[in-house]
């Protein structure tokens, strides 16, 4: 799995996925939806698997003495540290950000610990739908990005909604730490679980898909 | 089965349908150390037969075994001896060949890199270019080259001297002739049967998904004869032929050697002329 992941890394690397970890620093505008920057990493993935289809990555990949389920769980390991770096770069830019006086964001949840887990339910999101979806016929990862975006910014448009009208995220998680740390924590908790649940989940289905398809390359 | 079971690469009953094209109950058994070319016309199924082979799609029935391993069962053993090589297939454009290679011979246990330079240099590749900045005669050269460096036995070749100028091919040629003369297995496809004039040992012709001939180059092409008629096709020819193609001064006519053997002023076919006429076999002048 590390060669493959190094081959990933190296051969298949689109120079957006380390770019987009840049949207880390959207966390520093007063007023904006920041898990859009987890959409800019899913467009960083997309790139990532349309480049791979113009550079034939999977006759070349399928070639080695890899199995196809190992070729997919290198890929969407390497989306997962791509998107791992991010929800750190955005953890810091919190951080940076209450250090130099946060202020309410109008646009979804503040600059605060429960957006960390707000940004993982949105990569949870993107990978279950995307990562499937793409699997099904690499040839044409389009159809699977769109849907998979579409999931993503009604996820962000409903968090956004729900920080005025449901009073858990209105009263709890959209108020400036620390108050009501420990729901916060536990909501983070709970994005992080399902950020792992949903992209093992997304990993072993597309796994299996891809082992079934014709691949005429 | 002892040969099978020894053979780098043993194919029985592979069916393949799609709703426009069926692959028909192929069975082949290649020999270790020759050059077997796999002739047919564009769609006959020489690419789906060698995606087949390769579990890259997956057959509806039949059995493919390399060196008496099972396929499916093993493939990462497999992977590890065969060499696979299409023509119009370039990986990572912009990647030099030696970061291409750098992450190639770490999936190989095998991997020799004395061999590795010593093809490189003998094919004159330089590993500061991009696959974007070679040929497509070098570009196969370099597939090669690696599959040769991580100790393949057997090279699976698509269409390999496709859209490549005369002088190319024959390079190619030469370069498979050298494989054989390793002890490598080469299995070639192809619709440039000048090609294999030139190299193959053995020929498999597919039509329209069906193995229609498995034999030695010689034997094969002496089951056969030509008639060069000026004007029209005389009956009884007519009646025999295998096929019928028009030429400037009137027709050829493919027949079998028996039926040849009655007749004045036949030659010998060549193997274009014999894939030729077998696709026009039933239609008449």
């Amino acid at each position: 799995m590390l060669k493959l992941l190094k081959k990933e890394f190296t051969l298949c690397m689109h120079p957006t996925g380390y770019i987009m970890l840049l949207g880390a620093l959207l966390v520093l505008i007063p007023g904006y939806p920041y898990p859009v920057s987890c959409f800019y990493m899913g467009l960083a993935i997309y790139f990532i698997c349309l480049t791979a289809r113009e550079n034939h990555d999977a006759s070349y990949t399928l070639t080695l003495p890899v199995s196809r389920e190992d070729a997919v769980r290198a890929r969407i390991r390497m989306a997962c540290c791509l998107e791992a770096a991010l929800l750190v770069l955005i953890g810091l830019m919190i951080l940076l950000k209450q250090a130099i006086g946060n202020t309410p964001n109008p646009a979804g949840l503040d600059a605060g610990v429960a957006l960390i887990g707000d940004c993982c339910i949105t990569f949870a999101i993107f990978n279950m739908i995307f990562f499937p979806g793409y699997y099904r016929d690499i040839n044409k990862p389009g159809k699977a990005f769109f849907l998979a975006s579409v999931a993503v910014f009604a996820w962000v448009a409903l968090v956004v909604v729900a920080t005025y009208v449901v009073p858990f995220f209105r009263d709890v998680l959209d108020q400036p730490d620390p108050a009501f740390m420990s729901d916060k924590l536990l909501f983070t908790l709970g994005g992080l679980v399902l950020f792992l649940a949903g992209t093992a989940w997304a990993e072993n289905r597309s796994a299996r898909k891809f082992a079934q398809v014709d691949l005429n390359l | 089965m002892a040969n099978e079971m020894n053979s780098p690469l043993s194919v029985r009953g592979l069916c393949k349908n799609y709703p426009e094209f069926q692959l028909k109950d192929l069975s082949f058994t290649l020999e270790a150390g020759k050059i077997t070319g796999f002739i047919g016309r564009n769609g006959a199924g020489k690419t789906t037969t060698i995606n087949s082979v390769l579990s890259l799609i997956h057959p509806d029935a039949g059995e493919v075994r390399f060196g008496g391993l099972l396929q499916e069962e093993h493939t990462r053993e497999i992977m590890e001896k065969i060499g696979f090589v299409s023509a119009g297939m370039t990986y990572y454009t912009r990647k030099t060949l030696k970061t291409i290679t750098g992450i190639t011979k770490t999936f190989f246990p095998g991997w020799d890199n004395t061999a590795y330079r010593k093809h490189m240099e003998s094919f004159g590749l330089s590993e500061d270019k991009t696959p974007a900045e070679l040929s497509n005669g070098m570009k196969i050269k370099y597939a090669l080259t690696l599959a040769l460096s991580h100790g393949a036995d057997l090279f699976i070749l698509d269409e390999p001297t496709s859209g490549l100028d005369p002088i190319s091919r024959e390079e190619l040629v030469e370069v498979f002739l050298r494989l054989r003369d390793l002890g490598k297995t080469v299995f070639f496809s192809t619709h440039i049967t000048s090609d294999l004039e030139k190299c193959a040992d053995r020929i498999l012709f597919l039509q329209k998904g069906e193995l229609k001939a498995d034999d030695s180059l010689s034997a094969f092409q002496a089951a056969y004869r030509i008639l060069e008629c000026s004007g029209s096709v005389p009956p009884e020819a007519e009646k025999a032929a295998k096929g019928i193609c028009r030429i400037r001064n009137g027709y050829t006519v493919l027949l079998a050697k028996e039926d040849a053997d009655t007749m004045e002023e036949t030659r010998e076919a060549t193997l274009e002329e014999i894939m030729v006429h077998l696709e026009k076999e039933g239609e008449t002048c």
